[in-house]
């Protein structure tokens, strides 16, 4: 395609041209051909030939807040050169350039490589793809350009950021959620025995059967019952109004943030937590134990977004029937617009689960993006904290998460209003 | 401790200091001063060009002061300077000189500091106030001050107004013959497009004006004052000038292509090193220390001088084929035919005038841009490179 420039002067050669016979003026004639003459010469060679680019991410899944090292290697295949062209790695707008930078002007001659590397901060959870890459051909004297795409893609999901809460749990009044070791009939580490198996390099020699290797001649070690201390149930609220607040500081961010640093450290201690997420529709996640769980439970709230309207009530019918008979149940929902919250608790402790509502501020969020007068925020804080007591009235254990607050800060804060 | 500190990715280990694409750096590196240099002669040569063809002894700066001379009095600048005295080019040689001096200058000031600019040309203004009305002062107040009388200045110490004014009247004339040349220099040099704009609008501003008044009826209508126009006939002598043994073009025509394809050379050239000098200012610092921007820099710009020595070689070659193409063409039919019909259309007065030979150059364009979807340019130029390229592997460096 010809640039502006190259319009110019062509048009600017042939009104030359034609100024020139007018006025039968030779210079103008000429001038008018040379600049005709040399855009002919110029659209002979174009550039780009085959170019074959291969993307490097220093990680496929990231957490929160993360850098992510890229590197865009562009190799030259054709036997001739790219001319001047500029690569673009196309970076999700979500994502902010750290260092480096994700395009560079290049002339690679046959064979030659060339490697970009910049690095990218990924402030918000999701799940993201880099690419395609955008090329750009130049002609030297900028007299034509194209436009052409690599399609080529890197996937990468951002996980919500895991807070440390063990020392929070050990000393807030949040419920001692242990209702006695389980044993569960699969093999791992646990007190029980499973079965004997043989040998592997890399077993712990405690665990070698000595009588059975004394009988057998074989090297047979001991497997264990794997041990799993609760289920425990993690609902949250992702619908349309944990919208509120900014971009990095809403209500659904901060409950992504405590689902999975909870998920985290239940699962450390060897529990099974279930994840549901409630907004659009109702995702369930079953209760299991384990790193598979944990990357599943990640992608899940990875992918979270903030829509719908479903009542936690709806949630609750559909599932209680599921959830583990007295196991502990965290809710992460700012409660905002939901009249069935109290009767949903109401219904969890009833069937003798420990309900705690971990509950961050909507109205305090509203304030970061919007003026609220005092008197009407005094007012929607009154609401709000009445609702909060008669979720605690309930038997729930309610904690009211202020947007400034560490999730660990929040647990100690745990009261029975 | 120094021994726990690994050099970075970027210092050069083969010795010597590291390249980076810094300005400072990099306006001293050879592509960019190679491509400064080439705008600057090609300035030079088109301004040289163009008043050999148009100006000298038609109505160049020295015919001006001679004119100044014969009116009002002896032009305070010395002959050496403006050319006076001496014959056809070289009466332009010494003002060239200056007028790259005084771009360069320019060049140089516009990166000094705000600060230090705003005192030169403080300082600019007073030399010329002083120098304008300084003697005046010096002798009408002092006069009036021992006299304690309050009067006009008399005759005599009016006279010493005439030196100054009429030493900037000529550093004024001089100055507009030079402009290009001092606008040219100081957008090369100061990296100034505005600059060169005006370089090259100016030239082009004297060429159409030129050919305004050398239009036949406006000619006439000029006088004797039109008579020193120079006019070029270059359509109906014979052409002298050609390659592969056509002659394609006539030496007038010739210094026509000359200044358009040296137009070309300048604005491409000037404007080149502004674009990747920009470029290079805006990439981040850690870019600017990377060996791989630094690498392809070093390739695009060989790319340019590359392409602009050989595409605007190719331009001037192909615009004299482009004008001789009439004569080629007749040239062709009649030795290969040596009909009848090709000698009467030989002798056609009207293919070798403006029509003819503007529709044969168009022609030949036409089947030269064509060209292109015939011979594969491109891979052939790349096939000649890849016989000879012995790109290096990659070298593999640390992963994070």
């Amino acid at each position: 395609m010809w640039t502006r420039k190259a319009a110019f002067t062509f048009t600017g050669g042939i009104a030359l041209i034609l100024i020139g016979m007018m006025i039968t003026n030779n210079q103008m004639m000429i001038l008018g051909l040379a600049l005709i003459t040399f855009i002919v010469v110029n659209s002979w060679v174009s550039g780009h030939g085959d170019i074959e680019v291969q993307r490097t991410l220093s990680a496929d899944n990231l957490y929160k807040g993360d850098d992510l090292y890229v590197e865009l290697l562009v190799t030259n295949r054709s036997n001739r050169r790219t001319q001047l062209l500029d690569v673009y790695d196309n970076i999700p707008h979500e994502m902010k350039l750290r260092s480096g930078l994700n395009q560079m002007r290049l002339n690679l001659k046959p064979g030659e490589s060339a490697r970009i590397r910049y690095v990218l901060r990924c402030p918000l959870r999701g799940h993201y793809s880099i690419g395609p890459v955008s090329l750009r051909v130049r002609n030297t004297f900028n007299l034509g350009v194209e436009d052409m795409y690599v399609d080529h893609h890197s996937d990468l999901v951002i996980f919500p950021q895991i807070k440390e809460v063990e020392e929070a749990f050990l000393r807030s009044r949040t419920p001692k959620m242990y209702t006695g070791a389980t044993t569960l009939r699969t093999p791992g580490q646990g007190s029980e025995f499973y079965s004997l198996r043989e040998y592997v390099p890399g077993d712990p020699f405690k665990n070698i059967n000595w009588k059975a290797f004394a009988r057998t001649g074989d090297l047979m070690v001991n497997e264990k019952c794997r041990d799993a201390v609760t289920d425990l149930y993690i609902l949250l609220d992702s619908r349309d109004v944990s919208r509120i607040g900014t971009v990095l500081k809403n209500p659904l961010e901060m409950g992504t943030v405590s689902a999975a640093s909870l998920a985290a450290f239940f699962l450390k201690r060897r529990d099974s937590v279930a994840l549901s997420i409630y907004g659009d529709g109702l995702s369930y996640l079953p209760p299991d134990t384990g790193d598979k769980q944990y990357f599943k439970i990640l992608s899940s709230l990875a992918g979270v977004k903030p829509e719908g309207s479903m009542p936690l009530q709806a949630v609750t019918n559909s599932l209680s029937g599921r959830f583990s008979r007295g196991s502990p149940v965290f809710v992460i929902s700012s409660c905002e617009g939901d009249g069935t919250v109290p009767a949903a608790v109401r219904d969890l402790v009833g069937r003798g689960h420990e309900v705690t509502v971990l509950s961050p501020s909507s109205i305090d969020f509203e304030r970061l993006v919007s003026r609220i007068p005092r008197m009407s925020y005094e007012v929607l804080k009154l609401e709000r904290q009445n609702r909060l007591t008669t979720l605690a009235g309930s038997g729930a254990q309610v904690i009211d998460w202020m947007p400034d607050m560490d999730l660990s800060q929040a647990i100690m804060q745990v009261r029975g209003f | 401790m120094a021994g726990e500190v690994d050099p970075q990715s970027d210092v050069s280990l083969l010795g010597g200091r590291p390249r980076t694409l810094h300005l400072k750096m990099l306006r001293k590196q050879w592509q960019i001063i190679t491509l400064q240099v080439v705008a600057t002669i090609a300035l030079v040569w088109m301004y040289l060009e163009v008043v050999s063809t148009y100006v000298v002894n038609s109505i160049d700066h020295t015919m001006v002061f001679e004119t100044l001379e014969s009116l009002v009095g002896e032009v305070p600048i010395g002959d050496w300077i403006t050319g006076e005295g001496r014959q056809g080019l070289a009466r332009f040689y010494v003002p060239i000189i200056l007028g790259l001096l005084l771009g360069g200058s320019m060049a140089l000031m516009a990166f000094q500091s705000p600060k230090l600019q705003q005192r030169i040309k403080l300082g600019f203004i007073i030399l010329l106030m002083t120098s304008l009305v300084g003697r005046l002062l010096l002798t009408w107040v002092p006069s009036m001050i021992f006299s304690l009388d309050f009067r006009a200045p008399s005759e005599g110490e009016l006279q010493t107004l005439e030196w100054p004014l009429l030493m900037i009247l000529s550093l004024m004339i001089l100055f507009v013959y030079l402009l290009p040349v001092i606008m040219g220099t100081r957008g090369i040099w100061g990296l100034s497009r505005r600059s060169i704009g005006w370089a090259i609008g100016f030239t082009l501003l004297f060429l159409g004006i030129h050919a305004i008044l050398t239009f036949p009826l406006i000619k006439s209508q000029l006088g004797d004052w039109g008579a020193n126009l120079k006019t070029l006939e270059t359509q109906v002598s014979d052409p002298t000038i050609g390659i592969f043994g056509f002659d394609l073009v006539t030496p007038e025509q010739l210094s026509l292509i000359l200044i358009a394809v040296l137009i070309m050379v300048f604005q491409e050239s000037g404007f080149g090193v502004i674009r990747y000098l920009e470029y290079a200012y805006r990439l981040p610092e850690s870019c600017k220390r990377d060996p791989e921007y630094v690498k392809q820099m070093d390739n695009v710009l060989n790319g340019h001088l590359r392409h602009t020595a050989g595409f605007l070689t190719v331009t001037g070659l192909m615009t004299m084929i482009a004008l001789g193409f009439h004569s080629v063409l007749l040239e062709i039919v009649s030795s290969s035919t040596g009909s009848q019909w090709a000698a009467q259309v030989s002798e056609s007065i009207e293919l070798s005038l403006t029509y003819g030979l503007v529709i044969s150059a168009l022609l030949f364009l036409s089947l030269v841009a064509l060209m292109r979807f015939f011979i594969p340019w491109e891979r052939v130029w790349g096939l000649i490179e890849s016989l000879g390229n012995k790109t290096q592997e990659p070298v593999e460096e640390k992963k994070f």
